[in-house]
């Protein structure tokens, strides 16, 4: 076991909670789990979902897990427990209990030892290019990025305008042929990309770590940049006051120490210590003595910068007290601009670090607010939507070319799958940048097209369609709601498909994971599949029909009854995201179903409006998305305070997702660290 | 001077995080000419996603088609082969190693144990050559730990540029799974080797002329900023740094060895790969070539090698196989329908196999034997079933008799009961039916000269094996 120092938590006492925790579980809790769950949940050995309530009996046991007591509190307050066939739960009864498992929950969470720490960890691929750009201040990039789905090809990201302008031309980076001519430095060839986590995002903490194959591709990076033919002083706007050899040489040591210093500590994202920074001008000075050029040297030198830990990896120091819980200034400019411009902070967060002022809620207000609106911020928008909503996935969608032949176009077989992708992504951008509800997510009356995506949705729309180097787009209203927000966009519909069918069950989780932040348990191993035999029968069935034998067998049912109602609602778009009314075999989509077992809808249009009423459930999830992206760790049972915090500000300000940032870093818990003291 | 802070640093190594890093530091560098037996060498070949039973089992062919109609208590083996040692049958999928018979040997008896809390396919790669037993491991939902490849690595590479050498036939370009299914190698719980994907990149670093040594001057500076930096941080943020030093001191011993070894290099006559699509057989056996000539000049003589990453749906091209990309996972699923396509997969990778060990077979040492021959190649799956995703009855061949330690040739049965083990009352009352797959790697480990007793759950060496 190990000692964790948190000391928000420091003040609770033991004795306080126990008596009122004893009296709620013997006289509440545990005659509601006997008369509602415990006949699946562990009576006479049966145990479903994994619960198995026995385990929970008396008060300490059940306070010592409260991730289960989160569980418990979901499937509840979904609905998604108890069971149909089973008897309801009287709708005060449920009130009544929800409010006693959350009050247990808020003390497991105070007497929880579970580690909620981010690890040091490396920067990812896409990290690395960002900070190597900033801190050189390159005018290219330093190698091409696959990550960044979407290019700007009529600089028309601007946020400090506060507007998404009506035309703007983008290209795809990962499809498109226009990714080969993006200028960068000549010969740096990149490490491979860094996986997402499952359900999560490439930043995670636990995910990075260090090889000697990494290694030796950090230190071949760090050189290569340096000596690329082309980084020189055209592209590299530092080159003036770090590579220039200063005209007085009788100053050459005070001039390299003074450079060294201001480039060291943007490096490093701190004060760089008198020994460290000798270390480093004597490396310089050395080689000029044994013969280098100023300018050679001094490469060389940047080059171990590079290689150095203290740039490579992102960590929290132990230096101010061993019970320190706030992140220091320093550490809290670096949480900044890995969190919203995923590299190192620029200048001015260093200064007001420097000056112990970027923590006051003021100037840090301030601070956010002017990193949304400078252009960096298009690193946001290049990682956190695409990765939130697993955008990646439609790169390798490979609709049947037989039966959807217009999905590909001009040799060599390029696909609508560009157009798509952008969709998504351009809607983020215009809700982040001028401020809008997170809402629209779900429903919006506005969408960015190119021709070939409008025509996609409508085949009515003439009109000369777009080549695969760049895409026009433009902003057009959408006034049929079958269309707009994310859900029912092609490109989710497409990467939610297999070749030649479209797949509920895979629809349904990706709302369930993305929307709800509530991914389904894995599949079980031995799950039944399909079409065992090719039978007419079969061919005659809708698709619904075919899923009725999972959800009939006990076994299925649970995740089916879930997943089933979101998925289904989706099945009125095709494989490649168009709308149909009916199968091929002539039978019509029924697309009707029940959300959280309380609001029917009989189409899109009202499962739509279902999931707006249920917008405040969509906000939370959103919140964990963006909380856990921004910490670069998985939540767990402890973090759900500042959730709700978080979650409560976004809903008292019309859902905007600026708000939303500004409060995930006005909270507690963005600017705390958890120092491990020692072992125990 | 230079020698002088070399030793300084390797005494500091040794200090840091409390731990001592048990490492060798530079003995013995030069080949030793003098030495009477070629360098013993180890290496996995991994098949994700299990095989279809009827085609590669001995006895199994009349086997019902699992439906996948309820719980594993109904999918039932059919061998009925009494344990011991049998002649070696080649069913099907295992017709393509005709030509290299006798030097194989089909283990069949063996299995593991997955550990309920993660995604069934996870466990597969990420845990295979793990030497943690199930439910051991605390702080992570895997029974990972340091694997198999890296434990005799300390044994076997002393002397080699690099320790082990990871390799993945993983050409998706997407970014759909995570770490878990790409790689079988981890040098620690959540530490994770990463594969090679790109023969490019791997000839290159192997084989490439630009070497490391002008990175000497580099590591020196960094290795003060890293033992700085360790003293600001806390107790588990040490602990995982040493990552750092072990990775820039892996690289040093790198650097002075690939060195040494330039002209053994030279020639090994490998050209550096195109920069074209290949197909998806001629990459698999181009990462191959570049593995085996690894190991033939002695960059390394430990390797893993996974013909394809674990699970990842995402169809693509089998372009000798099929016309339109195709998923071997989504076909997993429905035996059923995709039995044929599937054993075509199963024997496409069992080709590989056979390709890279006839090859190792054809590439002579100074004494007269193979590179096989000197070598342990396993082929092997984390399931045994890719329908059932039973973690039980697995597919295991042995190639090469590690210098003549294993018996090949031959089909070694070991147990008859092997196979899933039924749920009671939501849970697995017992681990599995037959006998640890752990045992296999003990036996490999020992064959393989390690002195160890036990490695994660095994029960105790496989003596049918032991020549």
């Amino acid at each position: 076991m190990c000692f964790l120092v948190f000391a928000v938590f420091a003040t609770f006492t033991c004795l306080g909670f126990g008596s009122e925790a004893k009296t709620s579980f013997d006289d509440k809790i545990k005659p509601f789990f006997q008369e509602h769950c415990l006949k699946c949940h562990g009576k006479n050995d049966k145990i479903k979902g994994k619960l198995d309530l026995r385990e929970y009996n008396n008060h300490t046991d059940l306070l010592k897990d409260a991730e289960k007591i989160e569980d418990i509190i979901s499937v509840i307050l979904d609905a998604e427990m108890p069971p149909e066939e089973e008897p309801k739960i009287d709708e005060q009864k449920r009130i009544l209990i929800l409010d006693e498992l959350n009050n247990r929950l808020a003390e497991a969470i105070k007497i929880s030892k579970t580690s909620s720490r981010t690890p040091i960890r490396r920067m990812n691929r896409f990290q690395y290019a960002n900070a190597v750009k900033d801190l050189l201040e390159l005018r290219v990039e330093v190698y091409p990025l696959p990550e960044r789905m979407m290019r700007d090809r009529s600089n028309y990201f601007k946020p400090e305008t506060g507007k998404v302008p009506l035309k703007l031309t983008v290209s795809s980076r990962p499809l498109g042929k226009s990714g080969l001519i993006e200028p960068r430095l000549a010969g740096v060839a990149p490490f491979p990309q860094d996986l997402r986590a499952e359900h999560g995002f490439d930043n995670r903490g636990d995910h990075l770590s260090m090889s000697p194959f990494l290694m030796e591709s950090f230190l071949k990076l760090s050189r290569s940049i340096i000596l690329s033919e082309n980084f020189n002083r055209k592209n590299c706007k530092l080159w003036p006051n770090l590579f220039e050899e200063p005209k007085d040489q009788s100053l050459l040591d005070e001039i390299i120490y003074e450079r060294l210093e201001q480039f060291i500590t943007r490096a490093f994202r701190r004060p760089v210590d008198k020994k460290t920074l000798a270390r480093y001008c004597s490396h310089a000075t050395q080689l000029i003595v044994s013969g280098k050029s100023y300018q050679n040297a001094m490469k060389e030198t940047v080059s171990a910068v590079l290689a150095s830990p203290r740039f490579l990896y992102l960590y929290d120091t132990n230096l101010e007290s061993e019970h320190a819980n706030k992140v220091n200034e320093y550490e809290l400019a670096s949480r900044l601009s890995f969190f919203l411009w995923g590299s190192i902070p620029d200048n001015i967060l260093i200064k007001h670090a420097r000056e112990k002022n970027l923590s006051k809620p003021v100037i840090l207000r301030s601070q956010v607010e002017r990193m949304l609106n400078d252009r960096r911020i298009k690193r946001f928008c290049d990682t956190f939507p695409s990765q939130w909503l697993q955008l990646d996935r439609i790169i390798s969608s490979v609709p049947d070319p037989i039966k959807y032949p217009d999905f590909y176009y001009a040799p060599p077989n390029y696909r609508t799958t560009m157009d798509m992708m952008m969709e998504p992504l351009l809607l983020f951008e215009t809700i982040l940048i001028e401020n809008r509800s997170i809402v629209e997510f779900i429903d919006s009356n506005y969408s960015y097209r190119s021709k070939r995506l409008s025509k996609w949705y409508d085949p009515k729309v003439e009109g000369r369609l777009g080549g695969p180097v760049t895409m026009a787009f433009e902003r057009v209203s959408i006034n049929d709601r079958k269309q707009g927000g994310v859900i029912t966009s092609a490109a989710v519909m497409t990467m939610t498909s297999g070749p030649e069918e479209t797949k509920p069950i895979t629809r349904g989780a990706w709302i369930s994971g993305v929307i709800f932040n509530d991914p389904p348990e894995p599949p079980p191993a031995d799950v039944p599949t399909l079409d065992d035999d090719n039978s007419k029968d079969l061919k005659q069935m809708t698709l619904r029909e075919r899923f009725s034998s999972h959800r009939d067998n006990p076994d299925c049912a649970g995740c089916h009854k879930k997943l089933d109602p979101l998925g289904f609602a989706l099945d009125n778009y095709d494989a490649v995201g168009r709308w149909r009314d009916k199968y091929e075999n002539g039978r019509n989509v029924d697309s009707s179903g029940r959300l959280f077992k309380k609001h029917d809808f009989k189409n899109i249009v009202e499962f739509k409006d279902a999931l707006i009423i249920e917008k405040d459930r969509f906000t939370k999830a959103f919140v964990s998305h963006l909380l856990s992206f921004s910490m670069g760790r998985q939540l767990n049972a402890s973090d759900s305070p500042t959730v709700d915090l978080v979650a409560k500000k976004v809903r008292e300000s019309d859902y905007s997702l600026r708000v939303m940032i500004h409060e995930i870093i006005q909270s507690e818990l963005f600017q705390s660290k958890i120092i491990q003291v020692k072992k125990e | 001077m230079k020698d002088h802070f070399k030793s300084d640093r390797r005494n500091f190594l040794r200090g840091i995080g409390g731990t001592a890093l048990a490492l060798p530091w530079l003995e013995s560098l030069g080949v030793n000419r003098t030495k009477t037996k070629p360098n013993l060498r180890a290496a996995w070949f991994y098949v994700p996603i299990g095989v279809v039973r009827r085609g590669f089992f001995p006895n199994e062919g009349g086997a019902a088609i699992p439906k996948f109609t309820g719980s594993r208590t109904e999918v039932k083996k059919d061998s009925n082969i009494v344990t011991g040692i049998h002649s070696l049958e080649l069913t099907p999928t295992l017709e393509p190693l005709k030509d290299i018979k006798d030097k194989v040997t089909l283990i069949t008896g063996l299995d593991r144990t997955f550990q309920e809390g993660t995604d069934v396919h996870a466990q597969c790669a990420s845990c295979f050559l793990t030497s943690a037993a199930p439910y051991s491991v605390k702080q992570s939902p895997y029974p990972q730990s340091r694997t198999l490849d890296h434990i005799v690595a300390t044994h076997l590479s002393k002397n080699t540029p690099f320790r082990t050498l990871e390799f993945s036939c993983n050409s998706h370009k997407d970014n759909k799974e995570s770490i878990q299914f790409d790689n079988i190698s981890w040098y620690d719980t959540e530490h994770v080797a990463p594969s090679m994907t790109d023969p490019r990149r791997v000839y290159n670093r192997l084989f490439g002329r630009e070497g490391l040594r002008a990175y000497q001057n580099i590591t020196d500076l960094v290795l003060e900023d890293a033992r700085s930096m360790q003293r600001d941080l806390g107790y588990s943020d040490k602990n995982k740094f040493n990552e750092y030093f072990e990775s820039i001191r892996s690289i040093e011993v790198q650097m002075e060895r690939l060195e040494q070894m330039k002209e053994q290099i030279s020639l090994s006559g490998i050209e550096e790969p195109a920069d074209a699509h290949m197909p998806r057989g001629e990459y698999i056996r181009l990462m191959g070539e570049l593995m085996v000539t690894a190991l033939q000049v002695g960059l390394t003589n430990v390797a893993t090698f996974m013909v394809g990453p674990e699970r990842w749906d995402t169809p693509y091209m089998y372009e000798s196989l099929f016309g339109k990309p195709r998923s071997h996972h989504q076909m997993s699923h429905n035996q059923g329908k995709f039995i044929n396509d599937l054993l075509k997969v199963d024997r496409f990778h069992m080709e590989q196999y056979a390709y890279l060990i006839n090859k190792m077979d054809s590439i002579k040492e100074f004494d007269g034997t193979s590179l096989l021959d000197n070598t342990i190649f396993t082929y092997g799956s984390g399931l045994g079933d890719g329908a059932t995703h039973q973690y039980s009855a697995l597919p295991i061949i042995v190639a090469g008799s590690g210098g003549g330690k294993l018996i090949t040739g031959k089909h070694i049965n070991l147990s008859k009961d092997s196979g899933p083990v039924p749920k009671k009352s939501g849970k697995y009352p017992q681990l599995y039916h037959g006998l640890p797959l752990a045992n296999l790697w003990l036996t490999q480990a020992k064959a393989l000269g390690l002195q160890i007793n036990s490695f994660a759950d095994s029960s105790g060496e496989i003596g049918q094996l032991i020549a």
